[in-house]
């Protein structure tokens, strides 16, 4: 597989947009999109480590997501710890969550793993939803509200959040680039491609996967804690649903999985994606989310292999062209 | 025991036997083509949709909609796999194919929001006299939905697996399932076989919806609940085989249902999921699977 990378105008393009992005319109509304759409592109970057380089088919990340929401926001409402700090015990946790979870679904294969942890997830939550008096229940937990108070990771102004997703997208991009690069990276992709073969090198698989599960899980629930800072309030069914497990892997499947601008391609075209639904239905009931849907269905019916690979494509073709300009010059007198 | 526990046991039964035969399909698609149908519980919305209109349009009695139900989603089925899926299918580079999974999980949220938009999210169950009728032994009381449930999906499973095991057409989908290349090279049209498989499994599924409804109200989001167990259900029972889809339905129904005599009910959901991640962690083949890889 061909390490697939934007082109270099497209890349230029999209960091000036992102940059420029919350400048362009005073409006709360719009910049919370952005937010949101960061947010999922750094979910999906973290998601990419296992899922994507590493190649095992997570669908419950939003149990390391829900873990890091849950873990902070209770050091924070009960114990006033900030969140800045709070969240590196949730990520914490979900690292341990993690090293249990793949102690015993590491060894399975494609879909079974997938389901595996589709079901730890739902074990989680439901756990959750029964501790009333520790987390609330299903209720969920609401942050205390201190409005502008940057040290404890809250403002009232959007433009706070625009800069710290950013700052948390830019850093799990940059993770990603170094593991493309290192010999972490190779092992990973070894493994992806043929878990036999890496064995029969010498790969120690096992560890690798860990490592790479360790690394997405905590870094998926520093994801939680920005979601809890942000919304103000979680619940069981927000943070550890099934539905946002699946939705991190799709952002990232979307795009590419196991590239560099995958995941954020995907967060790019999805979450807006969603938010125009919203506004071309008009405000009827199901539609948007109907056509949230079919822009999924499309896209994958196009291009399974995720957005990525159209570049790839492009540049398949431009170096054949040119080939074949190359030979008709040759051949001519 | 005590008869609380006997009834509860025995419903457990019941409604496992339900869960076992929705799962069904789902394991006969994942058996044979490997792929994760993520639609699956919105096609038994579907199908709880089409009975409840059956029954209340046409006025028939609702276990006469499940043959109809079942005709119906056996046509969906066939024209879903060989308009939709196939080419996506055909396309996938790895023996995972993701590009489905995903294509399915679109289709959930279209249909599921879908069906919103068109009905509306009330909930809506069958108002038939039968549905209401009790079978009273002793101390125990049964519903005929319930036992209806139960020997129908006893017997579809039977069926099935008297088909897949003793009919030509049977044995290929089951040699397709093992080995595609090996099938293909013996002169099995796999493109034909998987058509046929998914047809199948929404076509039982079709059933699974009529036998459920007087049971479980519909609604737009139905499935997934549903859906997800069905999941549970089929890894649990081993993937690819057919009786430990049902096994494992009533497995899943029993510790639902007498779990919930035990621990608070929302507890026993949990319980379901954990001895789920138990049998992946000591037979990750399932408990009726074979270990052939």
């Amino acid at each position: 597989m061909a390490t697939r990378t934007l082109p270099a105008g497209a890349r230029m393009a999209l960091i000036a947009a992102v940059a420029v992005a919350p400048l362009l319109s005073d409006s709360q509304y719009l910049l919370s999109i952005a937010v949101v759409t960061l947010l999922y592109a750094y979910l999906a970057l973290s998601w990419n480590i296992l899922g994507g380089i590493a190649g095992q088919l997570s669908l419950g990340h939003s149990a390391y997501f829900g873990l890091g929401a849950y873990t902070s926001t209770w050091l924070f409402v009960h114990l006033g710890l900030s969140p800045w700090l709070s969240m590196w015990a949730g990520a914490a946790v979900a690292v341990v969550a993690a090293v249990v979870v793949g102690l015993s679904c590491m060894q399975l294969r494609g879909a079974y793993f997938a389901l595996a942890t589709i079901a730890t997830a739902m074990v989680l939550k439901t756990l959750v939803e029964n501790a009333d008096g520790l987390l609330g229940g299903p209720r969920g937990m609401e942050v205390t509200l201190l409005r502008d108070a940057p040290l404890y990771f809250q403002h009232t102004r959007k433009e706070f959040y625009y800069v710290v997703a950013l700052a948390f997208t830019a850093a799990a991009w940059l993770i990603n680039r170094q593991i493309l690069r290192s010999r972490f990276g190779y092992y990973l992709a070894a493994v992806r491609n043929d878990q036999e073969a890496a064995l029969a090198l010498g790969v120690p698989i096992l560890r690798y996967k860990m490592l790479a599960a360790m690394l997405s899980a905590g870094l998926t629930a520093l994801g939680g804690t920005f979601y809890a800072q942000f919304v103000l309030y979680i619940s069981p069914d927000k943070v550890f649903g099934s539905n946002l497990g699946v939705v991190i892997a799709v952002v990232c499947i979307i795009g590419g999985r196991g590239t560099l601008w995958g995941p954020v391609i995907g967060a790019l075209l999805l979450l807006p994606g969603e938010e125009l639904s919203r506004t071309v239905s008009g405000g009827l009931v199901g539609v948007d989310m109907m056509l949230y849907g079919l822009l999924l269905m499309l896209v994958i019916r196009w291009e399974p292999r995720g957005l990525m690979a159209i570049f790839d494509r492009w540049r398949e073709r431009r170096r054949v062209a040119r080939a074949t300009e190359l030979a008709a010059a040759e051949g001519a007198p | 025991m005590s008869s609380t526990y006997l009834q509860a046991l025995l419903s457990g039964i019941a409604s496992g036997a339900i869960y076992g035969l929705i799962a069904l399909g789902l394991s006969l698609q994942f058996g044979v083509m490997k792929i994760i149908n993520f639609a699956h519980g919105s096609f038994l919305m579907m199908a709880m949709y089409v009975s409840y209109a059956l029954a209340t349009q046409a006025g028939l009695h609702p276990l006469l909609t499940a043959p109809l139900t079942a005709a119906v989603l056996f046509v969906v089925g066939y024209a879903c796999q060989r308009w939709l899926i196939d080419a996506i299918y055909r396309k996938e580079i790895s023996r995972e194919p993701i590009g489905v999974l995903i294509f399915t999980t679109g289709l959930w949220i279209f249909m599921d929001y879908g069906f919103l938009a068109l009905v509306g999210p009330d909930s809506r169950s069958v108002d038939s006299p039968w549905a209401n009728e009790v079978l009273v032994m002793g101390d125990l009381i049964f519903t005929y939905p319930q036992l209806a449930g139960l020997l129908f999906a006893a017997l579809i499973t039977a069926g099935l697996v008297a088909f897949l095991r003793y009919t030509r057409t049977g044995r290929a989908i089951r040699a397709t399932g093992q080995d595609r290349e090996a099938a293909g090279v013996l002169g099995i049209d796999s493109a034909r076989v998987y058509q046929l498989s998914f047809a199948i499994g929404l076509g039982i599924l079709g059933v699974a919806g009529a036998l459920l409804l007087p049971l479980y109200p519909a609604n737009p989001f139905v499935g997934d609940t549903f859906g997800m167990r069905a999941f549970v259900i089929v890894v649990l029972g081993g993937i690819g085989s057919v009786a430990g889809a049902f096994w494992g339905g009533i497995i899943v129904g029993v510790l639902e249902s007498v779990g919930s005599q035990l621990i608070p009910v929302t507890y026993a959901e949990a319980l379901i999921f954990l001895l789920f991640l138990a049998v992946m962690y000591f037979r990750p083949s399932g408990l009726f699977g074979v270990e052939n890889e």
